[in-house]
């Protein structure tokens, strides 16, 4: 929660340089995971300032592919984020064209085709074969699904 | 055994680069007069007699042959192709028992489904209770799914028999298989060639007649373009038809299961068994189900300009500069085959055409992932040992994702980050109003349009490997519609 934050204050500060970015970081320095955030990202006031979005994109920030990562939950070895770092940029660049479309008075379109009403009633069934579910399941103590543990920081 | 199966329909149109071999090993007379040209498959000409389906039911209910003998015949092709081909991820063990008992109600006199002794390919996105359903993918390694995919059980209820799993680029995302976690499937036809993609396996089963008929998934091209690339016919049919219950979730506003067969008759035949409503999927249609194959005429029947009057609109846009040469002649070919049949062939522009492709990528990343959320390692798949939850969730999911799908997920959780919503999501889906407006508008003129289904024949295996995002890009431009 505490980066997905820190990423909309980006977003609200499009063009904002390394100075205004540090800025806001720091008016909601109370929180640690903000700070760890950061902390981790080693440069990401050199990513801001240096590279340019092109077309009709410009108005946002680059992508941050160890901030996307850590979102998505995915650990990124540092080859990797050198590897999809360019290739990322280069889509989101090219998603840019959109951007210089009029699309002021459209609706958008929720899928192919809009589909009549064909929820089923909310009532709860048994599955019956909770059994191979239950065998899927990697880490196993009846009855419960066992992780590691969950709160390491407070 | 073969020889007391040479159903003339049967066994006809292999492609050469794999009858070659074949034929050294196995009394085989009828071979195939098809040409592996292009590698496009353009207007199936095939009279509905071509089916192999309908032969196949033929000779099963008059005795010709046996289905065990029949799945003797696909198992011994299945195994001497395979080394080459790698269209199979997992081939089942219950082939021949499944077509034991076919026999055996066909002897009893009891009723046997229409698909009775079909052997169908499954892409491995969809699931199956009884094999290993991966989505081409190391985090669902050795992963057996507690159900079957809707569109499985009705070809198993209907008698068909599920011949293996089909290779695939990793949950769908590519248009060559090379992106899958196991292996590259080759081109039946040229085997220093990609079979396409996503649903490269299904596609190369059936054009090296390792099956019938098979099943895929198309999102964005994944069923039309390896058939092209694998001559054979594949359908995708409209969103809603086919329930997606059991299709691995990749982009669900797009998404759709969709079925591949050497004639278009037999494309109908499966579409007809796995269409229509599936209360566990509720963006499946409730719209009637016609049966499709039953329609189809014989072509000796036909007058000689059976399409007399229908309006054919040619997309403008699809056969602009940089499509191939070849390609552009196929289609100009086939609009004067149509044309001869009595159409009337124009062609249409479709003005937002050029904005379909980023919208599309937006929108299929995006939605993948949220989709791929679910393999965290927790409830199934594999998991990394961790000390912490974060760690076993983002090194489960390192360790199991593919660079393609790493990425997409990426690439889509930026364009879903909090304030950017609009500027992406927002905006290709209106961008999808606007394509969905000029294809309307265009078959307000037209009752069909036509277009290739991609911009090339099929490539080397590991050109897209080597080549620019961008030109990526162009090569898909063709098959997102």
């Amino acid at each position: 929660m505490a980066s997905r934050t820190s990423l909309m204050l980006r977003g609200l500060s499009p063009y904002y340089c390394c100075c205004c970015f540090f800025n806001l970081s720091s008016r909601s320095s109370s929180s640690s995971s903000k700070l760890f955030f950061l902390g981790k990202n080693s440069n990401p006031t050199i990513r801001y300032c240096s590279t340019k979005a092109t077309g009709g994109a410009s108005s946002l920030p680059p992508p941050d592919v160890t901030h996307l990562a850590k979102t998505a939950r995915i650990s990124l070895a540092p080859n990797e984020v050198e590897e999809f770092a360019p290739k990322i940029q280069q889509v989101i660049d090219w998603f840019g064209q959109l951007q210089v479309v009029d699309l002021d008075s459209v609706e958008p379109a929720i899928r192919a085709e809009s589909l009549h009403e064909n929820a089923r009633e909310d009532i709860p069934e048994t599955f019956e074969n909770r059994e191979a579910i239950r065998t899927s399941v990697p880490s196993y103590d009846d009855p419960y699904i066992k992780v590691p543990k969950v709160l390491n920081k407070e | 055994m073969l020889s007391a199966m040479q159903h003339p329909l049967l066994f006809s149109r292999f492609p050469r680069h794999i009858s070659s071999s074949f034929a050294k090993s196995r009394p085989l007379h009828i071979l195939s007069s098809a040409q592996p040209t292009a590698g496009l498959s353009v207007a199936d000409q095939s009279p509905p007699s071509n089916s192999q389906i309908l032969s196949i039911r033929h000779s099963l209910l008059s005795g010709h042959f046996t289905a065990t003998q029949l799945a003797e015949s696909y198992l011994n092709r299945l195994k001497l192709t395979e080394p080459q081909l790698n269209s199979f991820l997992h081939i089942s063990n219950n082939v021949l028992k499944e077509a034991q008992e076919i026999d055996d109600k066909i002897k009893k006199k009891e009723e046997v489904g229409p698909l009775a002794g079909v052997l169908v390919g499954v892409k491995d996105n969809i699931c199956t209770a009884d094999m290993p359903s991966t989505g081409g993918s190391r985090i669902l390694e050795g992963y057996r799914p507690p159900f079957d995919a809707t569109a499985v059980k009705r070809v198993k209820e209907l008698g068909g028999i599920v011949v293996g799993k089909t290779n695939l680029d990793e949950f769908g995302m590519g248009s060559t298989t090379e992106a899958s976690a196991f292996k590259v499937t080759a081109n039946p036809w040229d085997l220093s060639r990609v079979a396409g993609g996503s649903s490269g396996g299904s596609a190369a089963a059936v054009s090296a007649r390792q099956c019938v008929v098979s099943l895929g998934s198309d999102t964005g091209g994944s069923v039309r373009q390896p058939a092209s690339f694998c001559d054979v016919v594949g359908l995708k049919p409209t969103y809603g038809r086919v329930s997606r219950f059991g299709l691995m979730a990749y982009a669900s506003s797009l998404d759709a299961s969709g079925c591949f067969g050497s004639s278009v008759t037999d494309a109908g035949i499966l579409l007809h068994a796995i269409s229509g409503h599936d209360r566990f999927d509720a963006t499946s249609s409730k719209q009637e189900v016609p049966d499709y194959a039953s329609q189809f005429i014989s072509a000796t029947f036909l007058k000689s300009r059976p399409l007399e009057g229908l309006r054919v609109g040619l997309i403008r846009e699809t056969i602009d500069e940089g499509v191939d040469s070849g390609v552009k002649s196929v289609i100009h070919g086939a609009a004067s085959h149509l044309e001869q049949l009595g159409c009337m062939v124009t062609e249409v522009s479709l003005p937002s055409f050029s904005l379909g492709l980023p919208a599309y990528y937006i929108l299929a990343s995006s939605e993948s992932s949220s989709n791929l959320s679910r393999y965290d390692g927790v409830r199934y798949g594999n998991q990394v040992s961790a000390d912490e939850l974060n760690s076993l969730y983002e090194d489960s999911r390192a360790k199991g994702f593919g660079p393609e799908v790493k990425m997409r997920i990426l690439m889509g959780t930026y364009a879903l980050s909090a304030g950017y919503y609009d500027a992406y999501y927002k905006r290709a889906q209106q961008v999808r109003t606007l394509i969905w407006e000029s294809f309307k508008a265009a078959l307000d003129e037209n009752d069909i349009l036509i277009s290739p289904a991609a911009p090339s024949a099929a490539y080397k295996i590991g050109m897209m490997l080597t080549s620019s995002v961008i030109f990526f890009f162009f090569l898909l431009s063709l098959s997102f519609l």
